[in-house]
């Protein structure tokens, strides 16, 4: 499939501290691609790098085929950002702001008119829009900080963290956008901590961690590769892991144990013996779903969230 | 692009009521407070309190001819003694008390000289002097009616008399301009002139408002040009100078009946007045980093220049030292072509140093700003 953006070997210093070392990241046209790591690690400098607002120090990034280095101004054209920081004129309404922000693109009169009333029904604030914008909800604030990101009807859309402290309803308003915008063919690259967020929208992910990235591919491929399989059991029988041999490591959770395992049918049927021949009540015993919390605690020793 | 964000910066100046307290309502109630106190310092009257200890028809007479000048009256506190007013100008309480003493009457009939004493507060020399200038002067008219009465007695003609008491040389007072200058043709200009120059803060203001709230950073994702961003920013504060200018200047047409002269010239001076003042703030605007030290940089430039551009009070008034450092500030060169149209009756061709002064602050100011444009961006939140 052609990738819309290339990043390869790129690197980002501010300083002496290095935020992104030898990164290398490919998004697929028409795919929701995921960043996901903690606070820090270097998705907002690799976006920004993506939207020609940094310049790498070097390395190569490669959008729709163009050099950022040297064709940013067409790049630009194609692309919507929407930072992480709400930047929005708070003492102007939300027509106001986007009239401005499509203005930035080049899109005037009619047309404008017409796409702000559309963005406005997606992001669900029609009924508001003449509103000054420090009347807002921090959540509705965020829907019309994405917006302003469509009015140019960009092919490629980068989101820096856009659900960041916002409230349940508006977090739907902003899934059910994505997945509107996805269906339309576009590209995005989503960033996000939240690892629920990337298993719900994305279809490749990179994790990234103090500036590298750690892990690439798609949700199930980085699952098949990096999670260990593993079985969950909870009994009053057992006050410390069972010692079994297909079991390879540990750990506790909750109230019972998460066992991990290459052979996890075994680990059950052992389990269900031992449980079996010692009468014991069992409250839990099932195999664990992988998830990205546990690859990225296995490969950073960290959670994702600390 | 430049029109965009032209319209969104003047939407956001507009609702900003700090841009109309300051631009506004605080130079015009400067205007109406030193209107009111200097307003009519070329009618002022001075009161000369007396004691007449003589009482008698000459010494009456004498305050007679004192009350017919023009400019002063009388003033006599019959409750007080004479002892109690002396030593309340001894307390600094009144500068001066006229006494004409007892015996007056029969000195000026007689032969010998008669006195009045000015009591007067040496630390209150000025407010006292035109007292003394008018006594004086009143005593010379006693001096002449003398010698009129002993040239007379001698058979001389009235011609002759006329002939011989006129002074050789007569002093011509002609006042130039005085129809045009008055108080108000130094305090409405010198406020609009220094209240112009507090547009600076609106715009440090502004620009870090951008810097520091990420926008500055999202923009330059998209298509938009630095040169683009800096015009569209600068382009409505010049607007409101234009308008605080015509508005303070109006005011002071309308209430205090303040002479404009040439409209013509006067729009030259405001326009190049506007540049200077917005290409100095656009400099600020890019190379403070916060906006307290903003706002004080702009309180020196604003109320320094004000002090020694001759804002406050007249330049010529002003020492020699402070009137060469007025020479570098443009509030100087504002206020001088503003009182070059509305006192002298100059035009266009009689301010062109003063445009071309201005414009050179002002150009000066924009330079600097595009050539640091990219370290302000630079420092933009990201």
């Amino acid at each position: 499939m052609k990738h819309v953006l290339e990043v390869a070997d790129v690197v980002k210093r501010y300083g002496s501290k290095t935020a992104l070392d030898q990164v290398d990241v490919h998004v697929k046209e028409g795919s929701c691609f995921g960043l996901l790591g903690p606070n820090g690690a270097g998705k907002s400098t690799l976006m920004k790098l993506m939207t020609g607002i940094l310049q790498a120090d070097s390395g190569m990034i490669r959008a729709f085929g163009m050099d950022t280095r040297h064709q940013m101004s067409e790049i630009r054209q194609r692309v919507g950002y929407v930072p992480q920081e709400i930047t929005l004129y708070e003492k102007l309404s939300a027509v106001q702001n986007l009239k401005f922000f499509g203005e930035m693109y080049g899109v005037n009169g009619a047309e404008l008119k017409q796409r702000i009333a559309h963005v406005l029904e997606q992001v669900g604030l029609s009924d508001r829009a003449n509103e000054a914008v420090e009347t807002y909800s921090g959540g509705m604030k965020r829907r019309i900080n994405l917006a302003a990101a469509l009015l140019h009807q960009p092919q490629l859309i980068i989101l820096d963290e856009p659900t960041v402290g916002i409230d349940p309803q508006s977090r739907n308003h902003i899934f059910e956008m994505i997945r509107g915008l996805k269906k339309e063919g576009l590209t995005l690259v989503y960033s996000t901590h939240y690892m629920e967020e990337v298993e719900a929208l994305c279809d490749d992910i990179a994790i990234i961690d103090h500036g590298s990235v750690i892990a690439q591919g798609s949700l199930h491929e980085i699952l098949e590769q990096h999670a260990d399989q593993a079985v969950y059991v909870e009994s009053d029988y057992i006050t410390e892991p069972p010692q079994l041999s297909s079991i390879k490591r540990a750990s506790a959770r909750g109230r019972g144990w998460v066992l991990e395992s290459e052979q996890p049918l075994h680990t059950l049927r052992d389990l269900s013996q031992l449980f079996a021949e010692a009468g014991a009540r069992v409250h839990a015993l099932e195999l664990v779903k992988p998830s990205l919390d546990r690859v990225f605690l296995k490969l950073t020793g960290t959670a994702l969230r600390d | 692009m430049i029109r965009s964000i032209f319209i969104k910066e003047t939407q956001l100046l507009l609702k900003d009521k700090g841009t109309y307290f300051w631009l506004f309502v605080l130079p015009i109630l400067f205007i109406v407070m030193f209107s009111s106190i200097f307003g009519n310092a070329g009618t002022t009257t001075y009161t000369i309190r007396y004691f007449d200890a003589d009482g008698t028809k000459e010494s009456r007479q004498f305050m007679d001819t004192l009350a017919q000048i023009k400019g002063f009256e009388l003033a006599a506190d019959n409750e007080k003694s004479l002892a109690d007013q002396i030593q309340a100008v001894r307390d600094g309480k009144q500068t001066s008390l006229l006494v004409i003493p007892q015996g007056y009457s029969q000195r000026l009939l007689g032969k010998g000289a008669a006195e009045v004493e000015l009591h007067r507060d040496a630390a209150e020399d000025a407010a006292a002097a035109p007292v003394a200038a008018v006594l004086d002067s009143v005593t010379k008219q006693y001096q002449e009616h003398k010698l009129r009465v002993a040239l007379k007695g001698t058979g001389q003609s009235q011609t002759g008399i006329d002939a011989l008491l006129t002074a050789p040389i007569q002093v011509k007072d002609i006042k130039e301009n005085v129809a045009k200058a008055n108080p108000v043709t130094q305090i409405v200009p010198g406020y609009t002139v220094m209240f112009v120059f507090f547009i600076m803060i609106t715009m440090i203001h502004n620009f870090l408002r951008d810097r520091d709230s990420g926008m500055v950073s999202r923009l330059k994702g998209t298509p938009l040009k630095a040169h683009q961003y800096l015009i569209g920013m600068w382009l409505p504060n010049m607007m409101v100078v234009l308008v605080q200018s015509t508005v303070l200047l109006t005011f002071g047409f309308i209430v205090y009946g303040l002479h404009l002269g040439d409209l013509f010239a006067v729009a030259a001076v405001i326009i190049s007045l506007s540049i200077c003042a917005t290409g100095i703030g656009l400099m600020l605007s890019v190379l403070v980093n916060s906006v307290n030290t903003g706002v004080a940089i702009v309180q020196i430039i604003a109320m320094g220049g004000a002090i020694v551009g001759g804002l406050w009070f007249p330049y010529e008034l002003l020492p020699k030292a402070v009137q060469w450092i007025g020479l570098f500030t443009p509030q100087y060169w504002a206020q001088r072509g503003m009182q070059d149209v509305m006192i002298r009756g100059a035009h266009l061709d009689g301010v062109w140093m003063t445009i071309l002064i201005l414009l050179a602050f002002g150009l000066a100011g924009l330079a600097v700003a595009t050539a640091s444009f990219n370290r302000f961006a630079a420092k933009a939140k990201n």
